[in-house]
């Protein structure tokens, strides 16, 4: 028995000893107290950085705290199940009002019933970056906040077609082959580069960046003969990858670089001349913007709503576009704006790196 | 302990309250109320008290998730053997399941149509008999081959996966997944009574097999002495077989629930290190990593633990909880193992803080301490270095101070 008063003691101790931990961090929880706004990623890499700079702007800037509320961002694990876990999560808390999901699989029909369940709790649910399967699931949210990657990959196809008239060969390089925006995005570019350009390969490395490496190496080694001459970086870390095996098998001069997204060492290296073009969503602007919506649907704020969704109840009206940008080098560059599609801006090497600077970011 | 015959608490005879009290079970039952009396407290909206209703609902989903394939790993390690495996033929026997979907009835997979019953029975046997096979496979590699248990399975731990992902890529057009949007068969988890009553089923059929059988004797004393059981006449070989099995079968009918409440098969992400969840929750139950000793209830108290923990976690720290989920869980292991190691080997009086390796930990302890505290309150207005020097100080002098009352007990005696 004495033993077993010992234990109680010791685990009553330990108890008291977390309970004190707590009643001192419940200091800084008073001061952060309020209901959540959250940003729910899909998984984790350097584009969440930005988001993550866009949801603590509009914190700031849309004056979160005087409402009571705060805006974060949640990073998923890259799994299905962490996705789940994380809605179910929200469920089941009493400070969370507004979900932005960046759903991590487009047709995933339990990620579908968590964010309907949410809903009928009255939490506010919108999709952020990568949308819900538009012909099934629309209801599981009031509107997508993002970027269209059919769109986007189409940009990129049109900036390879811009570099190469004659056309080419090229191989996709993707952390995953089954996500949503990657089919897209291998889609878009095959339209928008046109029928002169012939696909040999698409490669996914499941976010491993060695594999990655490995990949554009095998790609090199197996294709080069083939007439393989433009390499397409699908997911921001393809970028570097690529460009550190063109580098290091001294190649440059025969394969055409065009990637998408911006991380802070494909901006280098497109300084150093090694990547043609990019093309570059705006993950700050989905993390302001979904914030805003979701502050405005919590407030049932309807002038703000209608504002940035005035066609909402029309087809594709739940759709709001945070637009593309397609980067080029400062130097000589074939690729001209009238080229792309009208909303999409422009822009010189040198001038989005002053648009970084504006927000504070390293990459986009 | 192959020193020590005694088998474990679970059929140990209950002498009296104090015995009673003294078995790790109670001990856990204890340590999961003062959990969730800390929750409660510490949660800033109270959500356990005010709408406790969705919190239970979660954490029994995970706990009976978990517990399924932790019964498993507890009988191999009671047996005196190791099972890594565990997450890998989560995914296999998964992918099998959902395969067998998909080709018996691929316009209701595809299309989301109701599936025939059949089609599902035929799926989730198909499941099973996997499992099946895998552990035979193990029992194989280890009687027969004579690979030691911890790499046979790490074998199977890294092949399974890899195979399944070559089968789903097979099957479903080059993609990394299987989507199973059905609602018939996602109701075998979201129907939460199912994988209660599939969790409490098993629990008790593993229970009786292992403290109401010979056979589950044989299994403590296989795992307390091989040689000793084996000159006993003890069949050893048979036994892992059986043990090799349960666990990978029982692995199989939590790939089966984790499918349906996933909705998809991704071999690359499905059950990803739940093989150390699992050992952990056994472990946490009481089970001893050298054989012999263990408890089946006392496992799936430790599921309840860890997913208690892992939940209360989540409603203290609210922001991305997750980061820090890790580091506390395995803070809150490390204790509990401890704990009940000490206990069971009766050494109430050992001296935890003398010596080099003592000031040592004092240091360890105290820097530890003062770094989770500073990052956990990152928010407040103190500043991280005062809160870290200050914390790191107290601890510092808080168990210097146990390190000389350890030091007079001592001497003492």
């Amino acid at each position: 028995m004495r033993r077993f008063l010992w234990s109680f003691a010791l685990l009553t101790a330990v108890a008291l000893a977390a309970g004190l931990a707590g009643c001192s961090g419940g200091g800084s929880a008073k001061v952060a107290a309020g209901k959540r706004i959250v940003i729910l990623t899909n998984g984790n890499s350097p584009f969440w950085d930005a988001c993550r700079k866009g949801v603590s702007e509009a914190e700031k800037d849309l004056k979160l705290a005087d409402a009571g509320l705060k805006a974060e961002l949640d990073v998923n694990d890259g799994t299905p199940k962490g996705q789940i876990d994380k809605l179910r999560q929200y469920a089941s808390r009493a400070d969370v009002v507004a979900v932005g999901v960046s759903a991590l699989d487009a047709s995933n029909a339990e990620v579908a019933d968590r964010m309907r369940e949410l809903q009928a709790k009255g939490i506010k649910v919108i999709t952020v970056d990568s949308d819900v399967d538009r012909d099934q699931m629309r209801d599981t949210r009031f509107a997508f906040v993002g970027t269209d990657n059919l769109a986007g990959g189409k940009e990129l196809g049109k900036c390879a077609k811009g570099l190469r008239p004659d056309g080419g060969k090229y191989v996709t390089f993707v952390g995953r082959l089954g996500a949503q925006n990657a089919k897209e995005r291998i889609n878009g570019f095959a339209e928008g580069a046109g029928s002169k350009f012939q696909s040999l390969d698409s490669m996914g490395d499941n976010i491993d960046l060695i594999k990655a490496r490995e990949n554009v190496r095998n790609a090199i080694t197996n294709h080069q003969a083939k007439g393989l001459n433009v390499l397409v970086g699908i997911w921001s870390y393809n970028a570097p990858a690529i460009v550190d095996v063109v580098k290091e098998k001294n190649v440059r001069d025969k394969f055409t670089v065009v990637t998408f997204d911006a991380e802070p060492g494909a901006i280098d290296e497109m300084g150093q001349g090694q990547i043609d073009a990019m093309v570059v969503q705006n993950p700050f602007k989905m993390g302001y913007d979904g914030v805003k919506l979701l502050k405005a649907l919590v407030e049932d704020d309807k002038d703000t709503v209608k504002k940035m969704l005035p066609e909402h109840g029309k087809p594709n009206g739940d759709v709001y576009d945070t637009g593309l940008k397609v980067v080029v080098p400062d130097a000589d560059t074939p690729l001209k704006a009238d080229m792309f599609d009208a909303k999409t801006e422009v822009l010189k090497l040198g001038a989005f790196r002053e648009w970084l600077k504006k927000y504070g970011l390293t990459g986009s | 302990m192959a020193s020590d015959p005694t088998p474990a608490p679970a059929v140990r005879p209950a002498l009296g309250i104090a015995r009673f009290f003294q078995r790790t079970e109670w001990g856990l039952v204890l340590a999961i109320g003062v959990v969730l009396l800390v929750t409660v407290g510490l949660d800033t909206d109270h959500v356990y008290w005010h709408n406790p209703g969705p919190s239970v609902k979660d954490i029994v989903r995970q706990t009976v998730l978990l517990g399924i394939f932790a019964l498993g790993a507890a009988v191999v390690i009671i047996a005196g053997g190791i099972d890594l495996s565990a997450g890998s033929v989560i995914a296999f026997s998964g992918t099998i399941c959902a395969t067998l979907l998909l080709w018996l009835a691929p316009d209701a997979v595809r299309l989301n149509q109701p599936l025939p019953l059949w089609v599902m029975t035929v799926a989730c046997l198909g499941a099973l008999l996997s499992g099946f096979l895998i552990g035979s496979l193990h029992a194989w590699l280890i009687t027969v081959v004579g690979l030691p248990p911890f790499v046979a399975t790490l074998a199977t731990l890294v092949g399974l996966r890899s195979l399944s992902r070559a089968l789903v890529a097979y099957v479903n057009q080059n993609s990394t997944q299987i989507p199973i949007p059905n609602r018939e068969f996602r109701a075998l988890a979201n129907e939460l009574w199912i994988p209660i009553a599939v969790c409490l089923a098993l629990l008790a059929a593993v229970w009786l097999l292992m403290s109401r059988t010979v056979v589950g004797r044989h299994l403590y004393a296989l795992g307390g002495n091989e040689n000793a059981a084996r000159l006993s006449g003890v069949p050893t070989d048979r036994l892992k077989w059986l043990a090799y099995c349960v666990s990978a079968v029982l692995s199989s009918v939590a790939g089966i629930l984790y499918v349906a409440s996933v909705a998809v098969v991704e071999p690359e992400t499905l059950g990803k290190g739940y093989e150390l969840n699992a050992i952990a929750a056994a472990v946490v139950g009481g089970c001893s990593l050298q054989g012999g000793i263990g408890s089946i209830p006392g496992t799936l108290l430790g599921a309840l633990f860890l997913r208690v923990v892992m939940d209360g976690v989540a409603k203290i720290i609210k922001s991305s909880a997750d980061v820090y989920e890790g580091l506390i869980v395995g803070v809150v292991v490390a204790v509990a193992v401890a704990f009940t190691q000490l206990r069971q080997a009766g050494r109430g009086g050992v001296r935890f803080f003398s010596g080099g390796l003592g000031l040592a930990a004092i240091v360890n302890l105290s820097l530890f301490a003062g770094v989770l505290l500073a990052l956990l309150l990152r928010e407040s207005e103190l500043g991280g270095w005062t809160i870290f020097g200050s914390v790191a100080a107290l601890v510092a002098v808080l168990l210097t101070g146990v390190r000389f009352a350890e030091g007079r007990r001592h001497k003492q005696k």
